[in-house]
């Protein structure tokens, strides 16, 4: 699944430390799930949304791969 | 490992600190008294029994952690690391099992009493962890 949490982090200027404290997860959890690795939980995905004040959609979007 | 530790991972490691001090007590004592005091009939049954208990507890401590660990990401690897293990265990307990059938003689020469499974089981575990781990590098 491709997201744009790279760029969106970015705009905050947010480390990937400085998210995964705020999602209260590890940083290679962000690192995997901002690369493309790992497919986030329902939860963990409307929390990504909460925090960045969008839609989930908006976040990520479906690349056909699965 | 991880570079910095969960509170559920915390909880684990010293529940496991915990339960591997009572394992070498246990063992410890019950080699002692089969050594020395030579029990018989339900007491050899009871004491074999006494340095498995902190066995379970251990997979018991594993168990809950995989429960509370809240970082999903972390469970991933955890789980799919404890598959793996539990895949080479029983691959391992299978062969093993047709070598006592088969070739009696590396079975009394090896003398691999079945309780190591639990180490085979950490030792393919910490082996598989790191290479799962880099699957999603």
């Amino acid at each position: 699944m491709k997201n744009r949490l790279r760029v969106l982090r970015a705009e905050k200027n947010w480390s990937q430390a400085d998210l995964a404290e705020r999602l209260e997860v590890s940083r290679q959890s962000v690192n995997a799930v901002e690369t493309g690795k790992f497919d986030p939980s329902l939860p963990l995905a409307f929390k990504l949304a909460r925090l960045f004040e969008m839609t989930i959609e908006e976040i990520f979007s479906d690349d056909g791969s699965s | 490992m991880w570079c910095t530790k969960s509170a559920a991972e915390r909880r684990y490691l010293s529940r496991v600190l915990v339960s591997m001090t009572g394992y070498i007590l246990a063992t410890a004592s019950v080699s002692w008294m089969f050594a020395h005091r030579h029990p018989q009939g339900a007491a050899v049954y009871l004491l074999a029994l006494l340095p498995a208990l902190p066995i379970f507890a251990c997979i018991a401590i594993l168990g809950i952690y995989l429960s509370a660990e809240r970082d999903e990401f972390v469970r991933t690897i955890l789980v799919k690391s404890s598959l793996w293990a539990t895949g080479v265990v029983l691959a391992f307990a299978t062969f093993w099992g047709f070598l006592q059938s088969y070739a009696p003689v590396i079975d009394r020469t090896l003398n691999f009493p079945m309780y190591w499974v639990f180490f085979v089981w950490w030792i393919a575990f910490g082996l598989a962890e790191p290479l799962v781990r880099r699957t999603y590098k």
